[in-house]
């Protein structure tokens, strides 16, 4: 079944368009990448998504209900969550107040889903009380990514989460983000390091200038003779 | 006078200046802009204190001047900000210059040009014998004395540090609100009503800044130009702290109300008038060593 649903999507940011006529969709359950050379418009399908980017046109829809038009703060209700590229943790919060706003929309802190956090990521607990601002890159990363999964979302979007981390740290990152989309959690991947991203998700699409290029099982974008010449440097 | 009794006068001077610039500094982190017409929120604050102090006693009138400076604080800010919230901090800047300019003479119109006077008793306890440490022309040491008024002055900024602190760490609301600071966009992200919290930090602003009104009227008297004549200290202390951070502003209040004391008392007679460029100065700095203010995080390139 479809949980999201991104159809024929202008978008942008004011007078600049930078998306035309966008399809994406993510099946229940399903790991789908979104890779494409900078300034593709990757981040901003992303964004437009999760309400921070400017609609023009299109509708995008999760599990049927309509969330085209809606702001950010209405959007986490619905059951998605949004690790952004940068500025994904609050640097001069404690990890435990980060953690804390991930639950923000509930009534209190889910104590099973913080363990559960702390199960996948346990730096995050050695850490509690420390700024986010002084984690590792790779650790905010990964506490951006707790905040995410504190409301137990039926689909993650993850924008670049393997940029900026040292090389031996983007494998490690790429097998959590597996396990979480083992988990049950759908997962709506853009990447820069495409040919890994291909190799682990299960549907991908290429995006250039904006628009759709290539769409297809990810092994499938890997070897295709095009995507390889015009993407992933031969 | 010595060293001793100055410190105690720049001591009160920057509790007061603290509570105000707490406010003052959270609307610059959370609203992101710089609000000149604070001073008059400071104004409304002792005048509305004044009148109440005129039925009420004195510690029901604060709470009544708290309301108040914090009711047109919300109300201000719905009038004239959060409708071109969107524009930047510039004309949000402008704009404040010109109410606090309309706020200014509409306070002299309703009020008159003469100082208004709480009626409060004020002991004076006398610190006497203590040693005179004569350097030069200045006395290290030397007998002090506080007077009750300045034992409440610091007292209540010292319970307004304690309760701001619980609420920017235990509560949900100042939890987001440091977390706006930080980064507007990923609030909306995590589910923050960023106008909830706007609204919320109008009217905590103005609550602290009719208590420092309230504070200002008792050490001295209320008049049109009460929060005005200190809004370039608070500003200064705001930016000397680390614009947006509560507690930088605390210690950046001390720090100028400690060198505007000791400035007037121990530069040469015919010099005391520059007290308050002393104050910039050291706001100039502290700037050149560390740019970001005592508490704030250094710029990092993204």
């Amino acid at each position: 079944m479809t949980l999201l649903d991104v159809a024929g999507l202008d978008a942008g940011y004011g007078d600049l368009q930078v998306l035309t006529d966008v399809d994406l969709h993510v099946d229940d359950g399903e790991y789908v990448t979104v890779v494409g050379p900078n300034g593709a418009g990757k981040s901003t399908a992303m964004k437009s998504v999760f309400g921070l980017a400017d609609r023009f046109d299109g509708t995008i829809t999760l599990a049927g209900d309509d969330i085209t038009s809606l702001p950010p703060e209405d959007v986490i209700h619905e059951g998605i969550s949004y690790v952004p590229q940068t500025d994904n943790v609050f640097p001069s919060l404690t990890v435990e107040e980060n953690l804390r706003l991930g639950a923000y929309i509930l009534d209190e802190v889910p104590q099973d889903r913080l363990n559960a956090v702390f199960e996948r990521f346990p730096v995050l607990e050695d850490r509690l009380g420390e700024t986010a601002g002084a984690l590792s890159g790779g650790q905010q990363q990964m506490l951006g990514m707790g905040c995410a999964l504190m409301l137990d979302p039926d689909l993650l979007l993850l924008d670049e989460p393997s940029a900026g981390l040292a090389p031996d740290l983007v494998d490690d990152m790429f097998d959590r983000i597996d396990d979480v989309n083992d988990a049950g959690t759908s997962i709506l991947m853009v990447e820069q390091n495409a040919r890994e991203a291909l190799r682990r998700c299960d549907r991908g699409y290429v995006l250039a200038q904006g628009e759709n290029r290539y769409e297809g099982p990810g092994e499938q974008l890997l070897h295709d003779e095009e995507v390889r010449q015009q993407f992933l440097g031969g | 006078m010595g060293l001793v009794q100055n410190v105690v006068f720049g001591l009160v001077q920057g509790s007061y200046i603290a509570i105000a610039a707490i406010g003052f500094t959270m609307i610059y982190g959370i609203v992101n802009m710089i609000n000149f017409a604070y001073g008059e929120y400071l104004t409304i604050g002792a005048f509305v204190g004044v009148l109440a102090a005129g039925v009420l006693p004195l510690p029901v009138a604060a709470l009544v001047a708290m309301v108040g400076a914090g009711a047109a604080s919300i109300a201000l800010a719905k009038l004239f900000f959060t409708p071109i919230n969107e524009t930047g901090p510039v004309p949000m800047l402008l704009t404040s210059i010109g109410l606090g300019l309309v706020l200014r003479n509409v306070i002299r119109l309703g009020a008159g040009r003469s100082a208004r006077y709480y009626d409060t008793e004020s002991a004076t306890y006398e610190f006497a014998g203590v040693p005179e440490v004569p350097v030069g022309s200045v006395d290290l040491l030397g007998n002090f004395f506080v007077t009750s008024r300045m034992l409440v002055v610091v007292g209540c900024a010292v319970a307004v540090f304690a309760i701001l602190h619980a609420l920017l760490t235990r509560t949900d609301v100042g939890i987001a609100m440091r977390a706006m600071s930080d980064s507007e966009d990923l609030a909306r992200v995590r589910g923050i009503d960023t106008q909830m919290i706007r609204n919320s930090v109008w009217v905590l602003a103005g609550v602290l800044a009719g208590l420092a009104g309230v504070l200002l009227g008792i050490q001295t008297n209320v008049s049109v130009t009460t929060g005005f004549s200190q809004i370039l200290q608070i500003l200064a202390a705001a930016i000397l702290g680390g614009a947006g951070s509560p507690y930088g502003a605390i210690a950046g209040s001390y720090v100028i109300g400690l060198v505007v004391a000791l400035s007037t008392a121990f530069l040469p007679a015919d010099m005391t008038g520059l007290s308050s460029a002393v104050a910039f100065l050291v706001l100039v700095v502290v700037l050149l060593v560390k740019p970001s203010g005592i508490a704030g995080e250094e710029v990092r390139e993204a």
